[in-house]
Protein backbone atom coordinates (compact mmCIF):
# COMPACT_ATOMS: atom_id res chain seq x y z
CA UNK A 1 0.00 0.00 0.00
CA UNK A 2 2.54 2.38 0.66
CA UNK A 3 4.36 1.80 -2.79
CA UNK A 4 1.01 2.30 -4.23
CA UNK A 5 0.78 5.45 -2.18
CA UNK A 6 4.63 6.38 -2.94
CA UNK A 7 3.93 5.72 -7.02
CA UNK A 8 0.42 7.63 -6.89
CA UNK A 9 2.85 10.93 -5.16
CA UNK A 10 5.49 10.51 -7.83
CA UNK A 11 3.09 10.62 -10.43
CA UNK A 12 1.01 13.53 -9.33
CA UNK A 13 3.91 15.42 -8.30
CA UNK A 14 5.47 14.56 -12.09
CA UNK A 15 2.52 15.95 -13.70
CA UNK A 16 2.13 18.83 -11.23
CA UNK A 17 6.06 19.63 -12.74
CA UNK A 18 5.14 18.88 -16.09
CA UNK A 19 2.16 21.07 -16.20
CA UNK A 20 3.63 24.60 -14.33
CA UNK A 21 3.98 27.42 -16.81
CA UNK A 22 6.69 28.09 -18.65
CA UNK A 23 9.35 31.14 -17.86
CA UNK A 24 8.45 33.80 -20.22
CA UNK A 25 4.86 33.75 -19.99
CA UNK A 26 2.91 35.48 -23.27
CA UNK A 27 -0.19 37.61 -22.71
CA UNK A 28 -1.64 36.35 -25.52
CA UNK A 29 0.11 34.57 -28.69
CA UNK A 30 -2.67 34.75 -31.12
CA UNK A 31 -4.23 38.73 -32.64
CA UNK A 32 -6.36 39.69 -35.03
CA UNK A 33 -5.89 43.15 -36.50
CA UNK A 34 -8.15 45.12 -38.72
CA UNK A 35 -5.98 48.25 -39.87
CA UNK A 36 -7.54 51.01 -40.83
CA UNK A 37 -8.61 51.30 -44.19
CA UNK A 38 -5.70 51.97 -47.02
CA UNK A 39 -3.12 52.32 -43.61
CA UNK A 40 0.27 51.01 -45.02
CA UNK A 41 1.57 49.29 -42.46
CA UNK A 42 -0.38 48.15 -38.89
CA UNK A 43 1.52 47.30 -35.70
CA UNK A 44 0.83 43.47 -33.74
CA UNK A 45 2.21 44.22 -29.50
CA UNK A 46 2.54 40.78 -28.01
CA UNK A 47 2.77 41.40 -24.07
CA UNK A 48 4.65 38.91 -22.54
CA UNK A 49 6.19 38.27 -18.61
CA UNK A 50 8.86 36.40 -16.67
CA UNK A 51 6.93 34.34 -14.09
CA UNK A 52 9.61 32.31 -13.74
CA UNK A 53 12.42 32.73 -11.15
CA UNK A 54 15.40 32.77 -13.34
CA UNK A 55 16.35 35.20 -15.76
CA UNK A 56 15.27 34.69 -19.54
CA UNK A 57 17.37 35.35 -22.61
CA UNK A 58 15.33 35.91 -26.07
CA UNK A 59 17.86 34.51 -28.67
CA UNK A 60 16.41 35.30 -31.36
CA UNK A 61 12.47 36.92 -32.93
CA UNK A 62 12.05 35.73 -36.60
CA UNK A 63 9.49 36.65 -38.50
CA UNK A 64 7.66 34.42 -41.37
CA UNK A 65 7.76 36.93 -44.22
CA UNK A 66 9.95 40.11 -45.16
CA UNK A 67 6.89 42.01 -45.01
CA UNK A 68 6.91 42.09 -41.24
CA UNK A 69 10.01 43.36 -38.88
CA UNK A 70 10.15 42.56 -34.93
CA UNK A 71 11.67 44.75 -32.62
CA UNK A 72 12.32 43.79 -29.05
CA UNK A 73 13.34 46.40 -26.41
CA UNK A 74 16.01 44.06 -24.51
CA UNK A 75 16.66 40.92 -24.82
CA UNK A 76 17.20 39.60 -21.40
CA UNK A 77 14.28 39.78 -19.06
CA UNK A 78 14.81 39.29 -15.61
CA UNK A 79 12.20 37.36 -13.26
CA UNK A 80 8.58 39.21 -13.07
CA UNK A 81 9.48 41.66 -15.68
CA UNK A 82 6.96 42.44 -18.33
CA UNK A 83 7.57 43.54 -21.71
CA UNK A 84 6.51 43.47 -25.32
CA UNK A 85 7.91 42.70 -28.88
CA UNK A 86 6.14 44.83 -31.69
CA UNK A 87 5.66 43.51 -34.78
CA UNK A 88 5.29 45.88 -37.65
CA UNK A 89 3.55 44.49 -40.85
CA UNK A 90 4.23 46.34 -43.67
CA UNK A 91 0.82 46.21 -46.20
CA UNK A 92 2.33 47.11 -49.13
CA UNK A 93 -0.67 45.87 -52.48
CA UNK A 94 -2.09 43.30 -50.19
CA UNK A 95 -5.45 42.85 -49.44
CA UNK A 96 -8.01 39.94 -47.64
CA UNK A 97 -6.82 37.86 -44.87
CA UNK A 98 -3.08 38.05 -44.38
CA UNK A 99 -1.71 35.42 -41.66
CA UNK A 100 2.01 35.76 -40.12
CA UNK A 101 4.15 34.38 -37.32
CA UNK A 102 6.65 35.20 -35.43
CA UNK A 103 9.21 32.51 -33.90
CA UNK A 104 10.73 33.51 -30.44
CA UNK A 105 13.29 31.70 -29.40
CA UNK A 106 14.46 31.62 -25.69
CA UNK A 107 17.18 30.06 -23.20
CA UNK A 108 14.04 28.75 -21.54
CA UNK A 109 14.53 24.89 -21.82
CA UNK A 110 10.31 24.25 -20.75
CA UNK A 111 9.66 26.51 -23.73
CA UNK A 112 12.59 27.33 -26.08
CA UNK A 113 10.55 28.42 -28.86
CA UNK A 114 7.40 30.38 -28.58
CA UNK A 115 5.38 31.22 -32.26
CA UNK A 116 3.38 34.63 -32.05
CA UNK A 117 0.69 34.99 -34.88
CA UNK A 118 -1.43 37.65 -35.89
CA UNK A 119 -4.13 37.60 -38.99
CA UNK A 120 -4.73 41.42 -40.58
CA UNK A 121 -8.23 41.76 -42.41
CA UNK A 122 -7.15 43.97 -44.85
CA UNK A 123 -10.13 46.13 -46.32
CA UNK A 124 -9.45 47.90 -49.63
CA UNK A 125 -10.95 51.98 -50.35
CA UNK A 126 -12.23 50.51 -53.75
CA UNK A 127 -12.89 46.44 -54.51
CA UNK A 128 -12.58 45.82 -57.91
CA UNK A 129 -14.08 42.93 -59.71
CA UNK A 130 -12.33 41.88 -61.42
CA UNK A 131 -8.97 43.16 -61.88
CA UNK A 132 -8.36 41.42 -65.74
CA UNK A 133 -10.59 41.11 -68.56
CA UNK A 134 -9.26 39.45 -71.29
CA UNK A 135 -10.40 38.43 -74.72
CA UNK A 136 -9.95 35.40 -77.43
CA UNK A 137 -8.02 36.43 -80.74
CA UNK A 138 -11.50 37.24 -82.97
CA UNK A 139 -13.65 37.36 -80.27
CA UNK A 140 -16.45 40.04 -81.16
CA UNK A 141 -15.09 43.63 -79.77
CA UNK A 142 -17.52 43.70 -77.12
CA UNK A 143 -16.49 46.12 -74.06
CA UNK A 144 -16.25 43.68 -71.05
CA UNK A 145 -16.84 45.23 -67.38
CA UNK A 146 -15.34 45.59 -64.44
CA UNK A 147 -17.00 47.07 -61.23
CA UNK A 148 -15.14 49.38 -58.70
CA UNK A 149 -17.09 49.61 -55.38
CA UNK A 150 -16.27 51.83 -52.75
CA UNK A 151 -15.86 50.12 -49.30
CA UNK A 152 -18.52 50.97 -46.27
CA UNK A 153 -18.36 54.55 -45.03
CA UNK A 154 -16.25 55.45 -47.78
CA UNK A 155 -17.80 58.21 -49.79
CA UNK A 156 -16.55 57.71 -53.93
CA UNK A 157 -18.31 60.14 -56.12
CA UNK A 158 -15.34 60.25 -58.86
CA UNK A 159 -13.77 57.21 -60.53
CA UNK A 160 -11.05 58.73 -63.32
CA UNK A 161 -9.06 55.13 -65.47
CA UNK A 162 -6.34 55.90 -67.76
CA UNK A 163 -5.67 53.22 -70.49
CA UNK A 164 -1.66 52.41 -70.71
CA UNK A 165 -2.05 51.98 -74.38
CA UNK A 166 -4.47 53.40 -77.25
CA UNK A 167 -5.65 50.19 -78.49
CA UNK A 168 -8.23 49.81 -75.51
CA UNK A 169 -10.76 52.53 -74.46
CA UNK A 170 -11.97 53.13 -71.13
CA UNK A 171 -15.72 54.38 -70.21
CA UNK A 172 -16.67 54.92 -66.33
CA UNK A 173 -20.44 54.78 -65.60
CA UNK A 174 -21.91 55.05 -62.14
CA UNK A 175 -23.28 51.71 -60.74
CA UNK A 176 -26.33 50.47 -59.25
CA UNK A 177 -25.81 52.06 -55.77
CA UNK A 178 -23.87 55.11 -54.34
CA UNK A 179 -20.04 54.72 -54.25
CA UNK A 180 -20.67 51.73 -57.34
CA UNK A 181 -19.07 52.30 -61.06
CA UNK A 182 -19.31 50.37 -64.01
CA UNK A 183 -15.97 50.67 -66.15
CA UNK A 184 -16.29 49.14 -69.52
CA UNK A 185 -13.52 48.36 -71.66
CA UNK A 186 -13.01 47.67 -75.11
CA UNK A 187 -10.06 46.96 -77.82
CA UNK A 188 -10.50 48.29 -80.94
CA UNK A 189 -9.19 45.14 -82.53
CA UNK A 190 -9.06 41.65 -81.83
CA UNK A 191 -6.90 40.26 -84.23
CA UNK A 192 -3.69 40.63 -82.53
CA UNK A 193 -2.55 40.35 -79.27
CA UNK A 194 -2.57 43.32 -77.23
CA UNK A 195 -2.39 44.17 -73.76
CA UNK A 196 -2.79 47.12 -71.36
CA UNK A 197 -3.09 48.25 -67.81
CA UNK A 198 -5.94 50.67 -65.94
CA UNK A 199 -5.11 52.92 -63.66
CA UNK A 200 -7.97 53.96 -61.54
CA UNK A 201 -8.04 56.83 -59.40
CA UNK A 202 -10.81 57.13 -56.45
CA UNK A 203 -11.10 60.77 -55.72
CA UNK A 204 -10.05 60.02 -52.07
CA UNK A 205 -7.80 61.62 -49.92
CA UNK A 206 -5.05 60.58 -49.11
CA UNK A 207 -5.00 59.62 -53.11
CA UNK A 208 -4.99 56.50 -53.61
CA UNK A 209 -4.39 53.96 -57.11
CA UNK A 210 -5.44 51.00 -58.06
CA UNK A 211 -4.93 49.29 -61.30
CA UNK A 212 -6.70 46.12 -63.46
CA UNK A 213 -5.55 44.86 -66.70
CA UNK A 214 -6.93 43.89 -69.92
CA UNK A 215 -5.66 41.52 -72.74
CA UNK A 216 -6.41 40.30 -76.47
CA UNK A 217 -4.74 36.21 -76.83
CA UNK A 218 -2.65 35.95 -79.45
CA UNK A 219 -4.26 34.01 -81.95
CA UNK A 220 -4.67 30.04 -81.77
CA UNK A 221 -4.75 30.27 -77.59
CA UNK A 222 -6.75 27.45 -76.23
CA UNK A 223 -10.04 28.95 -74.43
CA UNK A 224 -9.84 27.40 -70.88
CA UNK B 1 -4.65 -3.42 -6.98
CA UNK B 2 -8.41 -1.62 -6.55
CA UNK B 3 -6.67 1.18 -5.56
CA UNK B 4 -3.83 1.06 -8.12
CA UNK B 5 -6.61 1.41 -10.89
CA UNK B 6 -8.86 3.81 -8.64
CA UNK B 7 -5.25 6.41 -8.95
CA UNK B 8 -4.34 5.80 -11.80
CA UNK B 9 -7.96 6.96 -13.22
CA UNK B 10 -7.20 10.32 -11.13
CA UNK B 11 -4.05 10.59 -12.47
CA UNK B 12 -5.73 10.07 -16.30
CA UNK B 13 -8.64 12.26 -15.36
CA UNK B 14 -6.43 15.20 -14.06
CA UNK B 15 -4.30 15.37 -17.68
CA UNK B 16 -7.63 15.23 -19.76
CA UNK B 17 -8.93 17.69 -18.36
CA UNK B 18 -7.11 20.46 -19.01
CA UNK B 19 -6.32 18.92 -22.57
CA UNK B 20 -10.10 18.81 -23.16
CA UNK B 21 -10.45 22.51 -21.92
CA UNK B 22 -8.09 23.55 -24.34
CA UNK B 23 -9.28 21.71 -27.39
CA UNK B 24 -12.77 23.15 -27.14
CA UNK B 25 -11.68 26.66 -26.44
CA UNK B 26 -8.76 26.19 -29.34
CA UNK B 27 -11.12 24.41 -31.57
CA UNK B 28 -11.21 27.30 -34.21
CA UNK B 29 -8.20 28.20 -33.57
CA UNK B 30 -5.52 25.74 -34.13
CA UNK B 31 -2.54 26.65 -36.12
CA UNK B 32 -1.70 23.61 -38.07
CA UNK B 33 -5.39 23.52 -39.89
CA UNK B 34 -5.18 24.82 -43.11
CA UNK B 35 -6.97 27.96 -44.65
CA UNK B 36 -6.92 26.02 -48.00
CA UNK B 37 -9.05 22.90 -49.42
CA UNK B 38 -6.91 19.47 -49.30
CA UNK B 39 -8.10 19.64 -53.13
CA UNK B 40 -6.44 23.02 -54.17
CA UNK B 41 -2.97 21.25 -53.30
CA UNK B 42 -1.67 18.95 -55.95
CA UNK B 43 1.50 16.94 -55.56
CA UNK B 44 5.04 17.67 -57.17
CA UNK B 45 4.47 14.01 -59.17
CA UNK B 46 1.20 14.81 -60.12
CA UNK B 47 1.98 18.37 -61.69
CA UNK B 48 5.47 17.45 -63.26
CA UNK B 49 2.73 15.22 -65.50
CA UNK B 50 1.16 17.86 -66.70
CA UNK B 51 4.13 19.10 -68.43
CA UNK B 52 4.33 21.78 -70.77
CA UNK B 53 0.54 22.40 -69.84
CA UNK B 54 1.34 24.19 -66.73
CA UNK B 55 2.66 27.47 -65.15
CA UNK B 56 4.80 27.73 -62.27
CA UNK B 57 3.85 30.51 -60.42
CA UNK B 58 6.58 30.96 -57.68
CA UNK B 59 5.21 33.43 -54.36
CA UNK B 60 8.71 33.30 -52.50
CA UNK B 61 10.06 36.75 -52.29
CA UNK B 62 11.70 37.63 -55.44
CA UNK B 63 15.84 37.10 -53.95
CA UNK B 64 14.75 33.79 -53.21
CA UNK B 65 13.40 33.56 -56.58
CA UNK B 66 16.34 35.00 -58.10
CA UNK B 67 18.86 32.52 -56.32
CA UNK B 68 16.96 29.15 -57.38
CA UNK B 69 13.52 28.29 -59.05
CA UNK B 70 11.13 25.37 -60.84
CA UNK B 71 12.55 25.71 -64.33
CA UNK B 72 10.34 28.49 -65.98
CA UNK B 73 8.46 29.17 -63.13
CA UNK B 74 7.24 33.08 -63.00
CA UNK B 75 7.80 35.55 -60.07
CA UNK B 76 4.55 36.81 -58.69
CA UNK B 77 4.89 37.82 -54.92
CA UNK B 78 2.50 40.05 -52.83
CA UNK B 79 6.26 42.25 -52.35
CA UNK B 80 5.13 43.54 -55.89
CA UNK B 81 1.77 42.83 -56.95
CA UNK B 82 0.98 45.24 -58.89
CA UNK B 83 3.93 45.05 -61.44
CA UNK B 84 4.28 41.51 -61.31
CA UNK B 85 0.55 40.37 -61.57
CA UNK B 86 0.22 43.13 -64.85
CA UNK B 87 3.83 41.58 -66.22
CA UNK B 88 2.53 38.34 -65.66
CA UNK B 89 -1.31 38.44 -67.42
CA UNK B 90 0.24 40.67 -69.84
CA UNK B 91 2.79 38.16 -70.99
CA UNK B 92 2.73 34.52 -69.38
CA UNK B 93 -0.40 34.06 -68.89
CA UNK B 94 -2.71 31.67 -70.85
CA UNK B 95 -6.21 30.55 -70.06
CA UNK B 96 -6.39 26.76 -70.57
CA UNK B 97 -3.25 26.15 -69.11
CA UNK B 98 -3.10 24.91 -65.20
CA UNK B 99 -1.28 26.98 -62.85
CA UNK B 100 0.48 25.85 -59.44
CA UNK B 101 1.99 28.60 -56.96
CA UNK B 102 4.22 27.47 -54.65
CA UNK B 103 6.21 29.22 -51.72
CA UNK B 104 9.20 27.78 -50.06
CA UNK B 105 7.38 24.97 -47.77
CA UNK B 106 4.46 23.69 -46.11
CA UNK B 107 4.97 25.75 -43.63
CA UNK B 108 4.42 28.97 -45.46
CA UNK B 109 1.05 30.52 -46.64
CA UNK B 110 2.14 33.07 -49.17
CA UNK B 111 1.19 30.69 -52.12
CA UNK B 112 -1.89 30.55 -50.52
CA UNK B 113 -3.03 34.20 -50.69
CA UNK B 114 -1.20 34.52 -54.21
CA UNK B 115 -3.79 31.18 -54.96
CA UNK B 116 -6.51 33.31 -53.52
CA UNK B 117 -5.76 36.49 -55.58
CA UNK B 118 -5.28 35.22 -58.80
CA UNK B 119 -8.84 33.22 -58.35
CA UNK B 120 -10.97 35.76 -56.47
CA UNK B 121 -9.92 39.12 -57.55
CA UNK B 122 -7.98 38.76 -61.39
CA UNK B 123 -10.76 35.83 -61.59
CA UNK B 124 -8.91 33.54 -63.66
CA UNK B 125 -10.47 30.83 -65.41
CA UNK B 126 -7.80 28.56 -64.79
CA UNK B 127 -7.48 25.36 -62.38
CA UNK B 128 -5.33 26.82 -59.85
CA UNK B 129 -3.51 24.79 -57.49
CA UNK B 130 -1.03 25.20 -54.76
CA UNK B 131 2.27 22.87 -55.19
CA UNK B 132 2.04 20.43 -51.40
CA UNK B 133 5.27 21.02 -49.59
CA UNK B 134 6.26 23.98 -51.91
CA UNK B 135 9.68 24.67 -53.14
CA UNK B 136 11.18 22.20 -50.27
CA UNK B 137 9.00 19.73 -51.89
CA UNK B 138 10.51 19.86 -55.30
CA UNK B 139 14.25 19.68 -54.15
CA UNK B 140 13.54 16.76 -52.30
CA UNK B 141 12.28 14.98 -55.95
CA UNK B 142 14.53 16.55 -58.11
Amino acid sequence: MNGQRFLFSGALCFFLAASAPAALVFEKTELDLNPELGASKVDAVFKYENKGDTPVHIKAVKPSCGCTTAALAKNDVAPGEKGEITATFNIGDRTGTQVKTITVDTDDPKTPQTVLKFTATIAQILDLQPTFVFWQAGEATQPKMIIAKAAKGVTVKKVDVVSSSGDFTAKVDPGATAGEFKIEIQPKATTKPLNTTLTIKPDVTPAKVYYASARVLPPGTAKP
Amino acid sequence: MKALLRQSAVLIALALLPAVVQALYLREKIPWQSRVAESDFVEVDTARGWAANVIWVDARPSEEFERDHIPGAVSLNEDRWVEGLSQFLGTQWSPEKKIVVYCSAASCNLAEDVARRLREEAKLPNDIRILKGGWEAWLAKK
